[in-house]
């Protein structure tokens, strides 16, 4: 019985990420903030970011007949962002022109977008400092490693949600992630 | 109870510190991350994402790039080997004009005097033979005549 309601609410969750897909507009709108967000987090480059983040509505857009509904849409999509991304990595050595471009984000463009909620200068200093020693630590990892931090603390997702969507074990996602933890932590250790 | 918790304290909350810190680190970045995807706006292609025009244009570009790169390798390879037929169809079609006729002529010409001139080298007294035989043939003819005269 219980298996059944299972069933059941599963193709109702199917159902209701294609219907969502439907409303292509109302996908852009929501999503894109995530997807960006995931790749600026990601990439050195705004401008590749946000690129990439209009490939992925593009190739989403393209894809949509495909799309069943066995993930969510959010997973859907950053899987695409993702593998766009790789790709990007991929062919970025063979483009080495593009690390002359002035569109490279900076520790300083990153800190500047802290929300005002402090008060003090010295509380607002200390939370510049923070920030530009996660971002400065973050890309330090290994792309996976990387990726796999990226989607768990500043995505939030799941560690098995995580593993559907870079197509990795659980385990893997988890050693990636131990890894990545130990050398950030390391890092800011060393930063304070 | 009390005494053993203060005890085991320094570590554990040094630990729990560290903790805090890149916790709160790590939300301040992700803080800022969502601020700076949240005020980026959008590029003008992505909110017509449903048009053909709407491509990006480092996707139309990048083709573009690999065509002109393609043309500049190419191009000379295939001029070259183009080079060669261009120089052996004028020769073709001269062949059909007088000019290219005579050429052809000449050509038989000299491959007439040099199956001759390859022929075994005749005897030193060939051309004597030659001349004793017209003479005998010269002769017997005269002789003839004579006898038939006579």
């Amino acid at each position: 019985m219980e298996e059944i309601a299972g069933n059941e609410l599963a193709i109702e969750k199917r159902e209701q990420a294609v219907l969502e897909l439907a409303d292509f507009d109302e996908v852009v709108r929501v999503y894109r903030p995530r997807i960006l967000r995931f790749l600026l987090s990601s990439l050195t480059d705004r401008d590749v970011a946000e690129t990439l983040t209009q490939e992925t509505f593009l190739k989403a857009w393209a894809a949509r007949q495909q799309f069943r509904g066995e993930s969510s849409l959010s997973t859907w999509l950053t899987r695409i962002a993702v593998n766009l991304m790789r790709d990007h990595l991929r062919s970025r050595s063979l483009r080495f022109w593009q690390k002359t471009r002035g569109a490279s984000l900076d520790v300083m463009d990153i800190s500047d977008w802290i929300p005002d909620g402090r008060t003090s200068p010295e509380s607002q200093a200390v939370a510049r400092n923070q920030v530009a020693a996660v971002w400065e630590a973050v890309h330090k990892l290994s792309a996976q490693q990387r990726t796999v931090f990226v989607l768990r603390f500043v995505e939030e997702m799941e560690l098995d949600e995580i593993a559907g969507t870079l197509e990795m074990n659980l385990s893997t996602v988890k050693s990636h992630l131990y890894r990545a933890l130990g050398i950030i932590r390391e890092r800011m250790g060393g930063a304070k | 109870m009390k005494f053993r918790r203060h005890r085991e304290n320094p570590e554990a909350q040094e630990g729990r510190e560290e903790i805090r810190e890149i916790a709160e680190a790590l939300s301040l970045y992700r803080s800022a991350m969502d601020h700076l995807a949240q005020r980026s706006p959008m590029r003008p292609f992505a909110a017509d994402w449903r048009s053909g025009r709407s491509f990006p244009l480092r996707l139309l570009l990048a083709p573009a790039l690999t065509a002109a790169v393609a043309a500049g390798i190419f191009l000379p390879v295939y001029s070259y080997s183009h080079h060669h037929p261009v120089i052996t169809r004028p020769l073709r079609t001269d062949r059909q004009n007088p000019a290219a006729l005579a050429t052809v002529d000449d050509t038989a010409l000299m491959n007439q005097i040099d199956s001759e001139l390859s022929q075994d080298v005749p005897d030193a007294l060939q051309p004597l033979a030659d001349l004793s035989d017209q003479t005998t043939t010269n002769t017997t003819v005269s002789e003839k005549k004579n006898v038939t005269h006579e």
